[in-house]
């Protein structure tokens, strides 16, 4: 038969935390046994030292404005918090209509980018044989007379009271011709009169 | 305004079951559990004279055992008023199943639990005090710091509580916490277990050990008387 008590138990005798028909119980058998009354004589004599050195109570300093201080602190109006939104239900037509609303303007977005991407493309192609050349239009400052002769080997105009051409000028860029064949300025030299 | 004069119609007096007013003494002459309910139950109906009786009745156990779990004054001295102010606004959550005290005790718990997990977070990667103390420097080191004592320390040298608090240190802090409740403020089993939220086992084997521990710390003291 087994004769020993259960370890809660008698932890609890030892810190005298029996009372009753239960402690009565108890000790009918645990003052048969020298050895838990040492050890229990012991734990008394521990907790003496400790309770005799280390004070129980002990209060803060300056106790008066301690208590103040809490007093001012749970005085002071408590500040509402913010509701929290809860979510709400979500409605059935909602639950599929925006995913697919959201990948058609995603879709749409797209071709529109392309299309645009593409416009663009055929605009810049072009646009560089306009603004590449910019033609140098030559005006007479004064009074010039013309005279033109038209004959059957050549035509040509004599111009009077043109003022000298600046040797900087270049010619071929004075006219834009959209022309594939390479401008020859020189066509006709040998029919000029000298 | 003055939060003294508030609710000053009920401060004093409580009504019976038959709805009469009994007076109620808010001096220090109240002592028992008893009369800690009355002055919690007028303290929950706003009286706010009845909860300044409250404090003044516990801050002094608060405090003890809020310095002994972390050896500083100042700080202890901010914690123990974080303790009354959290269980002000826990009031109307008390229920008398357990004692005032042992509710406080567990707001305590957690208070301390939440300030020393900050302050590790905080003095991560400071300096460890650690490294300066004596029986952790390398016995073969050609040079070591010299072993002077703070001077509040020298005056207070052979003194038991400095040697049972040093000890108390180097103990863990639940290890720390369940000697402090048992043998300083003598908490039964069952209530320390309420109070750190553990099962009553947990609690009689880490008292077990912790006592063990101390002893071993305390054995010239402790053989000696």
């Amino acid at each position: 038969m087994n004769t020993n008590p259960d370890e809660a138990k008698l932890a609890l005798w030892l810190e005298d935390e029996l009372h009753g028909d239960e402690l009565k119980s108890f000790e009918q058998w645990i003052l048969t046994q020298p050895e838990h009354i040492a050890a229990r004589e012991e734990v008394r004599h521990w907790k003496q030292m400790i309770s005799a050195t280390l004070p129980e109570s002990e209060e803060p300093p300056y106790p008066d404005f301690f208590n103040s201080r809490i007093m001012q602190a749970i005085s002071q109006p408590v500040t509402a918090a913010p509701p929290i939104s809860t979510p709400k239900a979500t409605p059935f037509w909602k639950s599929w209509l925006m995913p697919a609303s959201a990948f058609a303007g995603m879709a749409l977005a797209f071709w529109v980018g392309t299309q645009t991407s593409h416009t663009e493309v055929r605009q810049t192609a072009s646009a560089p044989s306009k603004t590449e050349f910019q033609p140098i239009v030559y005006t007479p400052d004064g009074e010039v007379n013309a005279v033109w002769t038209s004959g059957a080997d050549a035509s040509v105009i004599v111009l009077e009271g043109v003022n000298p051409i600046p040797d900087a000028t270049d010619f071929t860029e004075t006219v834009y011709m959209d022309t594939d064949h390479e401008i020859d300025s020189t066509a006709g030299r040998d029919s000029l009169p000298h | 305004m003055d939060w003294k004069m508030m609710n000053k119609s009920t401060a004093g007096s409580s009504k019976n079951e038959q709805g009469t007013e009994v007076p109620v003494d808010l001096g220090d002459s109240l002592s028992t559990p008893d009369d800690d309910l009355r002055l919690v139950a007028l303290a929950q109906k706003g009286d706010m004279r009845s909860y300044d009786a409250l404090v003044t009745r516990h801050r002094g156990r608060i405090f003890a055992m809020i310095r002994n779990m972390i050896h500083q004054e100042a700080d202890a001295w901010d914690l123990s008023q974080e303790v009354f102010i959290k269980a002000w606004h826990a009031l109307p959550r008390f229920e008398a199943k357990a004692r005032f005290s042992t509710w406080l005790y567990r707001i305590a718990h957690n208070v301390v639990y939440d300030w020393t997990r900050k302050r590790k977070i905080e003095s991560a990667g400071e300096l460890n005090d650690e490294i300066f103390e004596r029986d952790r420097i390398d016995p073969a080191a050609t040079t070591a710091p010299a072993g002077g004592e703070a001077p509040d320390e020298s005056m207070s040298h052979g003194e038991l509580r400095v040697k049972i608090e040093a000890a108390l240190g180097k103990l863990s802090g639940e290890h720390r916490e369940v000697v402090l409740l048992k043998d300083v403020q003598g908490l039964s089993y069952k209530e320390i277990a309420d109070v750190m939220g553990t099962s009553l086992g947990t609690v009689m084997s880490r008292l077990f050990y912790a006592r063990q521990k101390l002893q071993a710390l305390l054995k010239d003291e402790y053989e000696s008387r």
